[in-house]
């Protein structure tokens, strides 16, 4: 999914990769990019699910929309498509407000 | 509690235009922004600009955010991002969101620029993942490197349906289809046309059925409406999509001014709820002003205009410059943003059926209902002429306010006067040499160049080429016509790469001279992914 090289922008700039956790898996990121991108680059649409259970992921990718938040670092509601990914970071699917009750 | 003069809410080319022009005239100016940079959308804005020169036109625009930064900086205009405005009240106060703390700051001025958010329609299953706002697709790919998806399909074609879906072209996406409930399409002829000539079908009149999938998207249906927006049945289609992209328009984010207190009405026309404002940009409460589209959906060039009319007019009622001086470079800045508010697309336009140009020209059906020119019309066009030797091709059909070409040609090939939504005129009594400026510099891409004497039994074609991987001498490929149709073997004689054509390269292929009017893209043969 990512683009290695853009007609007009050229190559992509990045951060320096960096390892996190997504429910448990470790995937691989560039650091500074949001969160929503590394997922999307590892394949990944569904962020939560709502309280009924339906599946949402990203719409705006511009943090007004609140339809991409997730469980990171332990803390609920972070929107992915705005917070910048950093080494080490443990993101979960939300449900509802929180992780899956266990 | 922090002072200024004035405070500037929103980043974009609005606020970051208004805030220059207060601190020109000496006012200490914050411009406070929600996001991690400043900018807006501007930075998301690959392609070349329309206008004439004053309005930057032919500069793309993620060029245009950094001059607007840069000259921020060195005038001393601070930025300060990750600062949510979340509140405006009596007396200029305003608080502001930094990290976990509510801020107050006050100013004796404030220039509210918080720009629109998109907006959406419902059907069966558009909260699935992989329904995404076209303004969303846009920040994905030209931000972050980042496809939306592989098989994508566009709702909505106005300017930004056009833009966008173009863009997924060059990110190296699929797009399967633009579709719209209008019967015609809503964006420039030359934003569709080059879209058509890759081979994406337009489907007017039909919306979506259903968004297909468990988890995410899998699919789409599509269909036919009749009159009252009703699917008509047996014109289903089904197409296998990972992505939607919605592009059915923008509201203006004036919340903050409701807040205020400002006198709002609802008005179509402008996109949504909007603050009511003088010229100036001046609102009901004295010294708050609006800029750009919270006050009224337009595009970046005009906001940058009007974000410099009210930074004047600040300056002006803080006392910074008397009257006369404000009414005059008012007065300058007004007639830039006239001359851009010309044309069949101008505001106040929206919606009505405009069925000859200007000039007298019948503007083309095909282009408003399937993107593109059909053969048979395009010579009845002043830009098109059949001529001896190379000679520029034009094909801008509609009045809009764009003239970059005619600036560009050193031989004055190219005329469009002083009126810069007139449509271009080939001047065959001019001696074009072939330079390509003007291919480059048609913010459209709808200029070409046509040489059918160069070789016995062919035609010689110079096509704008935005795509990876870019093609090479002697490369054999498929010539398509206007509408994407295959008409026979082509093959690349040059690709020119210059600066000055700020990455449009100038594709030159050779076809049977009968398809020299025809042929208008190069499609490759193998295509590789990116």
């Amino acid at each position: 999914m990512r683009i290695e090289k853009h007609p007009i922008l050229g190559d992509i700039v990045k951060g320096q990769k960096v390892l996190f956790t997504m429910d448990g898996k470790e995937l691989e990121g560039f650091e500074g990019e949001p969160i929503s991108v590394a997922l999307k680059a590892a394949g990944l649409m569904v962020h939560r699910h709502t309280k009924k259970g339906s599946p949402r992921g990203v719409f705006c990718a511009i943090g007004r929309c609140t339809d991409c938040v997730m469980v990171v670092n332990g803390k609920p509601n972070v929107r992915t498509c705005v917070t910048p990914l950093m080494s080490g970071m443990v993101v979960q699917t939300q449900y509802g407000v929180s992780t899956k009750a266990i | 509690m922090k002072r200024y003069d004035l405070i500037v809410i929103g980043a974009g080319p609005a606020g970051l235009s208004a805030a220059i022009e207060g601190a020109k005239k000496g006012l200490q100016v914050a411009v406070f922004d929600e996001n991690e940079k400043p900018g807006g959308q501007l930075f998301k804005q690959i392609h070349k600009f329309f206008g004439s020169k004053e309005h930057q036109a032919k500069i793309r625009g993620y060029k245009i955010g950094d001059e607007l930064l840069k000259k921020a900086q060195s005038i001393g205009v601070e930025v300060i991002l990750n600062a949510v405005v979340v509140g405006i009240y009596p007396f200029k106060e305003v608080t502001i969101n930094i990290e976990d703390e509510i801020l107050h700051y006050k100013a004796d001025a404030i220039i509210v620029a918080t720009g629109a958010s998109e907006n959406m329609i419902n059907f069966k299953g558009w909260t699935l993942p992989g329904v995404i706002g076209a303004g969303a697709a846009q920040t994905m790919m030209n931000l972050h490197g980042i496809k939306p998806g592989q098989k994508i399909l566009m709702l909505g074609s106005g300017n930004v349906g056009l833009v966008v879906g173009y863009q997924l072209l060059q990110a190296g996406c699929e797009l399967v289809a633009i579709v719209d409930a209008a019967p015609r399409i809503g964006g420039y002829g030359v934003h569709a046309a080059k879209v058509a000539r890759t081979g994406v079908p337009f489907y007017m009149q039909h919306t979506i059925i259903e968004a297909e999938g468990e988890s995410c998207i899998t699919g789409v249906s599509i269909g036919k409406v009749d009159e009252k927006w009703c699917i008509i049945s047996g014109t289903e289609k089904h197409f296998d999509v990972d992505t939607i992209c919605l592009a059915v328009g923008l509201s203006p984010m004036s919340q903050l001014l409701k807040m205020a207190g400002c006198d709002m009405e609802e008005n179509p026309e402008k996109g949504g709820t909007v603050p009511l404002c003088n010229k100036y940009g001046e609102t009901s409460v004295h010294g708050l002003y609006v800029a750009g589209d919270v006050s009224g959906i337009e595009e970046a060039s005009s906001a940058m205009i009007e974000g410099r009319i009210s930074g004047i007019a600040a300056a002006c009622y803080l006392g910074y410059m008397d009257e006369e001086e404000m009414e005059k470079e008012v007065g300058q800045q007004e007639a830039s943003l006239n001359s851009l508010r010309q044309g069949m697309f101008a505001p106040g336009k929206k919606g009505q059926v405009i069925k000859t140009t200007d000039e007298g020209y019948n503007v083309s059906i095909n282009l408003l209902e399937k993107g593109y020119m059909a053969d048979e019309e395009i010579e009845n066009y002043p830009g098109v002429k059949r001529a001896s030797g190379i000679h520029p091709v034009i094909e801008c059909t509609q009045n809009i306010p764009c003239n970059p070409c005619q600036d560009s040609c050193v031989k004055n090939c190219i005329l469009i006067g002083n009126n810069i939504t007139s449509l271009p005129v080939y001047d065959e009594s001019s001696r074009c040499i072939g330079c390509g400026m003007c291919v480059a510099s048609c913010s459209g891409q709808s200029i070409f160049l046509l040489d059918d004497d160069k070789e016995e039994g062919f035609s010689h074609i110079t096509i704008p080429y935005e795509f990876l991987p870019l093609p090479k001498e002697g490369d054999m490929g498929i010539a398509l016509d206007r509408s994407g149709v295959a008409i026979g073997e082509a093959e690349v004689i040059e690709v020119k790469s210059m600066k000055a054509f700020d990455h449009t390269h100038l594709l030159t292929m050779k076809v049977k001279n009968d398809m020299g009017m025809k042929a208008r893209y190069f499609k490759q043969l193998k295509e590789v992914s990116l």
